[in-house]
């Protein structure tokens, strides 16, 4: 049993499956693509890094994330489970999630999952119209998610389907659409990301080309507040800047990242937080694959926060949850005041109406929710 | 001790980029007084930003020797800055000499500078040696500009000589005719001693370095010496004329330039223009002097952080060790908290300056907008000296309020004369005349406000005259005007550095235009920021920003919480160079948004 807290010592874990069948105009995640040949290296080298934990460590989550794990065939997802299992021990009642693309399912890979322990899958649909998936450059069609869902939807009940918003060209009308098509599919859980135009990126490259035109601000406003509408009505809670879910299917592992709680990672351009310190493994397949066959540390990024960082960090993260941030835990956690950190500038958003004060609880409101950034900014 | 009569002293003067640095650089290589392995393009422009910015700032004395006709000659050189701005170091430089080289640019021809600069020379009783410089320009039209100069500062086209300071060509005739032309020096060794203070600079190990011009006397290393201003008495420790290098010798004699130390501590101790003499047996006459430049344009100057209040004070103070001309003095804005407000002699100063104080010190600074100096005379008859708008009292204790103006020459095309009179007219100018160079080429001459004149006039001067036409402007004097203070309030909160003195019938228009540029430079809130302009109690236009409408990352997982702590320090570090007034940020560039809506 462990005795440290959750924000020193994990108890959950993310693994990366880098491998992606091609490279979606928007994404700058750590991926690879066009190299599935390495995939069962990659496995022999997960197999490596988890077992430096010494011993099976218990959690309540684990989540494999990618890249795209469904890109992996039914041996090679098998054999995933198997060996993540035998490293994380899965408590009673934890959570054990998936990211999965509709193109990359069938119904034999729902088998090899839910035979293996996984509970609850995330489904990459983005869209419902096609010409917002071709904005998008992703590969898959419309029909091919529902396809997807129903198969799932065979053996795991806990489904959440991810939706970007404020691509080039798109309408009210597009998004109160796709908001009704994943409704109608009856997901526990959404996550709505406002599409980002990151560096590099190709999406990225044509706008700076000029080749297309992005959304501008009052137009994402106006879809993200229709998403928060619409789910909200639909009986969703907002629990996060992004991410709404039925009752009693919050997603455990995102929660611990909110709360700025420990967290082991495992795999290329996996992130770790252990013991106050940050670590990021290499986003480079080759490198990853040499260091950790060669039986060193894939680490290539890493830092350990001041406490009084720590707090502000804790701070920023936590007030992007519904809940936002209890006083009496945060003190807890981080060893200081919320007040004496940021009371003046939490008083002025209050007045601002961008922020609720109850008492023991700090949270945006709606408003503040629209410009969580800047509020975030003037408490740091 | 030399012979007066083998003596010459003579200033390089011209119009800004005409060649006087190129010249003293061919006269130094002409007669080795510096080796062609030593040298470098206007080799005595030696501070970082003159060879930055390719222009010179401060004069630089030199002396080179040079045989004519069989006889050594000690030639005492000056070349001078050709901006507006210093103009006072080229009268200061002229006071040493006997005579002055007129360069004049064979392509671009007579310019503002140049007349300026040409009567400054005649008025100290200069003889002026013409020279046409660049000829070797392709398009060099010698004739042309030959003429303007007949026509403008009346020298004999006979008399002008045609060189190339970059090549070489005509730099013996040059040399001859200072020494033909140029008459020696008058003053006599054995005479009482009369030196004249023509520049200074500070030395940390040696103190005060003084440059002198004997007009009468010796002088000599231990000797005793009085400055007449201050009557203080020092001893000369050591004396050296610039070859271009500090070069030290026993004595210095009628005629000769070059410096001394004696031990100086403070810079302020010693006056540009004071009389040196023996302390034992002084001279009864001082010289004449010169007026001290005053500075024309104002700015405040604030830590973005109050704590560093004390370390711009300290920064300002080595600044001002060498250059006497720029000044400062503590002031406090209810908006900036406490800062300086600093005196410039011109906009450019006013950019160098500033360039200086970034590169010495690690400070973060807010600089407002510039203004002139006003006078106002009050109710009960005093007369109060206006060099911030924070200082304009209520309306009511006014009874006049004045303002500076120059008398402005424009030198320009012909074709463009129609365009310039609206320009000035629109400025509140008053015509005063025009005169022509030649068909094509004119002075036009103006008396305007200097505040219409000093920010932007030259710029515009440029994009009219497609970069033909240049300027020069002569403080005239106080004139009283129907002028208003006009502020800012910002989210109702009045923001004294934004304050500016503008003539009531423009007040609106410019308020007008000062909201739209601010409403660009200032970002968005959390909240609308209300933005107005007021006369007295009258606003007289309003603007607002809306407020931030949507921003939120979407995601912030794992890998992302390192990469955002970094964004967010990145933000702050944005954040660092703007003033937070009430609650909202206002960025340096909104200061100066006074400036840009002149028009
Ligand atoms: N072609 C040509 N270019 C010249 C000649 N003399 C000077 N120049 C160029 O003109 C430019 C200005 O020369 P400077 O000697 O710096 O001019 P200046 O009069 O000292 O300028 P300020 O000190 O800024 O007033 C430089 O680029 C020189 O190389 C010349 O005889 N022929
Ligand atoms: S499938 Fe996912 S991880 Fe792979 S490229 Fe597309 S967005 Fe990126
Ligand atoms: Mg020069």
């Amino acid at each position: 049993m462990n005795v440290l807290p959750p924000w020193q010592w994990p108890r959950a874990a993310y693994i990366h499956i880098p491998f992606c069948a091609h490279h979606c105009g928007y994404c700058d995640f750590a991926i690879a693509v066009g190299q599935d040949e390495q995939i069962d290296a990659y496995l022999d080298a997960l197999a490596l890094e988890l077992q430096t934990l010494g011993t099976p460590q218990a959690v309540r989550s684990i989540f494999l994330g990618g890249g795209t794990p469904s890109h992996l065939n039914c041996a090679q997802l098998e054999r995933l489970l198997v060996l993540v299992r035998r490293w994380l021990l899965l408590e009673a009642q934890g959570e054990f999630s998936i990211e999965v693309n509709p193109d990359s399912m069938d119904e034999a890979k729902v088998k090899v999952l839910a035979d293996h322990g996984i509970t609850r899958v995330s489904l990459g649909a983005q869209s419902f119209h096609p010409h917002l998936l071709q904005v998008l450059e992703r590969l898959h069609g419309p029909d091919q998610v529902a396809r997807a869902v129903e198969w799932v939807r065979q053996r795991i009940v806990n489904l959440s389907v991810d939706l970007i918003f404020g691509a080039p060209g798109q309408t009210v009308a597009d998004w109160k659409s796709d908001l009704d098509r994943v409704l109608a599919l009856e997901p526990t859980h959404l996550s709505t990301y406002g599409l980002t135009y990151e560096k590099g990126t190709p999406l990225w490259k044509q706008r700076e080309r000029g080749l297309l035109v992005a959304l501008d601000e009052e137009s994402e406003w106006q879809l993200y507040r229709e998403a928060i509408d619409i789910l909200e009505e639909a009986g969703f809670e907002h629990y996060e800047i992004s991410n709404f879910a039925r009752a009693g299917y919050r997603s455990v592992h995102n929660q611990v990242y909110w709360a700025n709680e420990a967290y082991f990672g495992f795999g290329m351009g996996a992130a770790r937080y252990v013991l106050g310190r940050r670590e990021t493994n290499t986003r480079d397949l080759r490198t990853y694959l040499r260091k950790i066959l060669a039986g060193e540390s894939a680490i290539f990024q890493s830092e350990e926060l001041g406490e009084e960082e720590r707090a502000r960090e804790t701070l920023a993260i936590q007030l992007r949850r519904a809940e936002g941030i209890a006083r009496c835990r945060f003190r807890l956690q981080t060893g200081r005041e919320l007040d004496e950190l940021a009371g003046e500038a939490i008083r002025r958003q209050v007045e601002l109406g961008l922020l609720r004060d109850e008492g023991e609880t700090v949270a945006l409101t709606r408003s503040g929710k629209y410009v969580a950034d800047a509020v975030i900014e003037r408490l740091l | 001790m030399s012979d007066p009569r083998f003596i010459r002293n003579f200033s390089i003067i011209a119009h800004i980029d005409h060649g006087k640095s190129t010249l003293a650089d061919q006269l130094l290589l002409r007669t080795g007084a510096i080796s062609q392995r030593d040298f470098r393009n206007q080799v005595l422009d030696d501070m970082d930003l003159e060879r930055e910015r390719g222009i010179t700032i401060q004069m630089h004395p030199v002396t080179v020797y040079h045989t004519y006709q069989g006889q050594k000659y000690e030639l005492n050189l000056i070349d001078t800055p050709g901006h507006v701005d210093f103009n006072y170091e080229v009268s200061r430089s002229l006071a040493a000499c006997e005579g002055a080289i007129l360069l004049v640019d064979a392509f671009q021809g007579v310019q503002a500078q140049t007349v300026a600069n040409a009567y400054l020379a005649i008025e100290h009783d200069l003889t002026i040696v013409p020279v046409l410089n660049k000829i070797d320009m392709p398009i060099a039209r010698p004739d042309a500009v030959i003429a303007e100069m007949e026509q403008a500062v009346g020298v004999k086209p006979e008399e002008v000589l045609r060189a190339s300071a970059k090549t070489g060509l005509g730099i013996d005739e040059v040399l001859a005719a200072i020494i033909e032309r140029i008459p020696p020096p008058k003053g006599q060794p054995e005479a009482a001693v009369q030196a004249l203070v023509y520049n200074s600079h500070f030395d940390t190990y040696k103190g005060v370095v003084v440059y002198i011009r004997v007009m009468q006397g010796t002088l000599r290393k231990g000797q005793r010496i009085k400055l007449m201003r201050g009557n203080t008495e020092h001893e000369i420790t050591e004396m050296g004329q610039f070859r271009p290098t500090p070069t030290g010798c026993d004595s210095l004699s009628a005629g000769q330039v070059g410096y001394f130390t004696a031990q100086i501590k403070n810079l302020s101790d010693v006056h540009i223009g004071d009389t040196v003499t023996d302390a034992l047996h002084p001279t009864d006459t001082a010289l004449p002097g010169y007026k001290e430049p005053k500075p024309m344009v104002f700015s405040g100057l604030y830590p973005v952080n109050n704590n560093d209040f004390e370390e711009l004070r300290e920064a300002l103070a080595k600044l001002r060790l060498n250059d006497s001309s720029f000044t400062y003095q503590p002031e406090v804005s209810e908006g900036l908290g406490f800062g300086f407000r600093c005196g410039f002699l011109g906009m450019l100063h006013r950019e160098i300056i500033q360039q200086r104080l970034e590169r010495d010190s690690e400070l973060d600074l807010v600089q407002t907008a510039p203004n002139v100096t006003y006078e106002i005379l009050s109710r009960k008859g005093e007369i109060l000296e206006i060099d911030s708008p924070q200082k304009v009292p209520d309306a009511g204790q006014i009874e006049e309020f004045r303002e500076p103006f120059v008398r402005i020459n424009f030198l320009l095309p012909a074709e463009n004369i129609g365009d310039l009179m609206q320009m000035c007219s629109e400025r509140r100018g008053v015509y005063v005349r025009t005169e022509y160079l030649s068909p094509t080429r004119a002075i036009l001459v103006y008396e305007m406000p200097l505040a219409e004149v000093i920010y932007d006039l030259y710029d515009k001067l440029k994009s009219v005259t497609h970069g033909y036409g240049t300027m020069d402007y002569d403080f005239l004097g106080y004139r009283a005007a129907d002028l208003v203070r006009l502020d800012v309030l910002v989210h109702h909160k009045r923001v004294d550095a934004l304050s500016t003195i503008v003539h009531r019938a423009t007040a609106d228009r410019r308020g007008r235009k000062l909201l739209k540029k601010l409403r660009e430079e200032i970002d968005r809130h959390l909240f609308e920021v209300v933005l107005q302009a007021a006369v007295g109690s009258r606003i007289i236009a309003r603007e607002s920003i809306a407020p931030m409408k949507k921003n939120v990352t979407a995601k912030c997982y794992g890998g992302d919480i390192t990469r955002k702590r970094k964004l967010w320090a990145k933000q702050a570090e944005g954040k660092k160079r703007m003033k937070q007034i009430g609650q909202v940020d206002i960025p340096q560039e909104a200061f100066l948004a006074v400036l840009e809506s002149d028009q």
